[in-house]
């Protein structure tokens, strides 16, 4: 249930719609289901094999299949990390906008996020004002994390049993309303008529790779983590199974909730849904086109723009949580410290870091560190979780551990998944990546320099860093 | 649905029974397990 909270997040509402309209429409299931299949799927079972058999964080997983790796265990923790200083402030925009949608506070239009509620200075250099709002709600979120994380898995099993099955009710509630809307079907078809030829573009292939793995939550040490926990007799592979189909149905649906919408606000606006290009994702849509479309709903406006924002609250709060549980466990682990210190470390570490994300330049920033760390670091620890277990440790290992605690047993086949075809596509990815986010320049207006400083050094710093907590000495025995 | 072309039902339908049938036949054998 925590693997599940962990992996629908935020993206599964305002990612994969927009993806999958992007490229090819309904055709694009056919690569969404074979990367599922061929990438998502055996990486996951890779994950909690790994943390099922070595009981611990990554850290001490891969210190146990080679000294020397134990710098990938870290580098794996830091990303996630990393990931949820900017998460958390996307989370608080969520806080503050669901206490705007009591009074439809946005108006009409709901232009004012860019200006208003951010602040945006126009220059992405220029910091300009510290936002209290946005402040006082990552100050809420990060003090939820840390109640939630101190006392241990526990607590983390009763809070998942809500805020798993809670959005998920708000999300259907959400796409019946939508789908009775005028308009309605204009979206959802835009969202599900299969463009076929899309098939044989390559880039769809890609993105359809790409989309299955920033969404499953694999090499950020999560899975690795909470896999440790399950009972000794768990079932390895049915539980990623679960845990994948709930995250690529959850996507599924939120198209449902988001097409239904925009192609309301379409026929109310007059406008086609191709004219809406970008707006329909990212924090775009979620901060100005769905508060426009709820702005203009014949009744209950204030009801459903509430339990949006409360849905991607809590889709968020279990993805939020589960990125700062590796590296504290890990901190916990290495060096005995208790749980509750180790939790409070590294809460108020985010926080600090995620105040950066407060002032005008915030939304840049996100999008900075978003494209540049968490897409090059995910797909570099993928790679490197392939290339360590797969090549340099014997895979097989693994898939034996994998069948002996579960019912479906795998073959060879996934030993070729995860030693070639796995690292071939994360190569493709990180070259497409490096295309895109670096030689394209996908941040107009902003200056090289703070790409550098905002991206590629944290980058580096994380690579560093990971080195130097694999080099310090714990207090652990069996760390040692 | 009378809006949409039939291909697009048909991927609807595809989504759905691999998505939410997939996810329906590894619960039901998980609480299986556990019986």
């Amino acid at each position: 249930m925590a693997a599940i909270g962990s992996a629908v997040g935020l993206g599964n509402v305002w990612r994969f719609p927009y993806v999958t309209y992007q490229n090819g429409g309904g055709a694009f299931l056919i690569p969404f289901f074979v990367a599922l299949f061929t990438a998502g799927i055996p990486l996951m079972i890779l994950e909690f094999s790994v943390g099922h058999w070595a009981r611990s964080a990554p850290p001490k997983a891969f210190k146990k299949i080679g000294k020397k790796h134990e710098w990938v265990g870290w580098f794996s923790v830091l990303m996630p990390f990393a990931v949820a200083t900017y998460y958390v402030v996307i989370m608080s925009w969520c806080f503050s906008y669901m206490v705007f949608s009591l009074n439809l506070r946005w108006g009409a239009q709901a232009n004012i996020f860019f200006n208003t509620f951010l602040g945006n200075t126009g220059a992405p250099a220029e910091f300009g004002g510290l936002s209290i709002p946005i402040l006082l709600g990552l100050v809420a979120i990060w003090f939820t994390v840390f109640i939630i994380l101190y006392k241990g898995v526990k607590r983390i099993g009763r809070i998942v049993a809500l805020t798993v099955p809670i959005p998920t009710i708000l999300l259907i509630i959400l796409t019946i309303r939508g789908l009775t809307l005028p308009g309605a079907m204009e979206g959802i078809s835009y969202y599900l008529t299969p463009n076929f030829s899309a098939l044989l573009n390559v880039n769809v292939w890609l993105a359809a790779y790409a989309q299955v793995f920033f969404s499953l939550g694999v090499a950020q040490g999560i899975m690795i983590t909470y896999a440790s926990f399950l009972k000794k007799k768990s079932d390895i592979t049915n539980n990623a199974f679960i845990v994948s189909l709930a995250d690529a149905g959850t996507s599924f649906l939120a198209g449902f909730a988001v097409f239904s919408v925009v192609g309301y606000l379409a026929a109310a606006q007059g406008v086609g849904i191709p004219a809406l290009g970008s707006q329909l994702a990212g924090p775009h849509l979620t901060f100005v086109t769905y508060p426009t479309a709820i702005s203009l709903l014949p009744f209950a406006a204030a009801f459903f723009g509430f339990i949006f924002f409360v849905a991607l609250l809590t889709f968020g709060i279990d993805s939020a949580f589960s990125m700062i549980e590796p590296a504290a466990d890990s901190i916990h682990a290495k060096w005995k410290m208790s749980k509750a210190k180790a939790t409070a470390i590294m809460c108020l570490a985010g926080f600090l870091l995620s105040v950066f994300f407060c002032f005008g330049n915030g939304l840049q920033l996100v999008e900075i560190v978003n494209g540049i760390v968490a897409d090059f670091g995910l797909v570099i620890i993928g790679l490197a979780e392939c290339l360590i277990l797969g090549w340099m440790y014997k895979i097989r290992k693994f898939r034996d551990h994998a069948n002996e605690t579960s019912e479906i047993k795998i073959g060879r086949w996934w030993d070729i998944l995860i030693k070639y075809v796995i690292p071939i596509v994360l190569v493709v990815i990180l070259i497409m990546a490096i295309v895109n986010n670096v030689i394209n320049n996908p941040f107009p207006g902003i200056p090289s320099w703070m790409i550098v400083v905002a991206g590629i050094v944290p980058l580096i710093l994380m690579l560093v860093l990971s080195r130097i907590l694999a080099k310090m000495k714990g207090k652990g025995d069996d760390f040692e | 649905m009378s809006g949409l072309s039939p291909s697009a039902i048909a991927m609807l339908i595809f989504g759905a029974v691999v998505l939410y049938g997939g996810l329906a036949y590894f619960v039901y054998r998980a609480f299986k397990r556990r019986d």
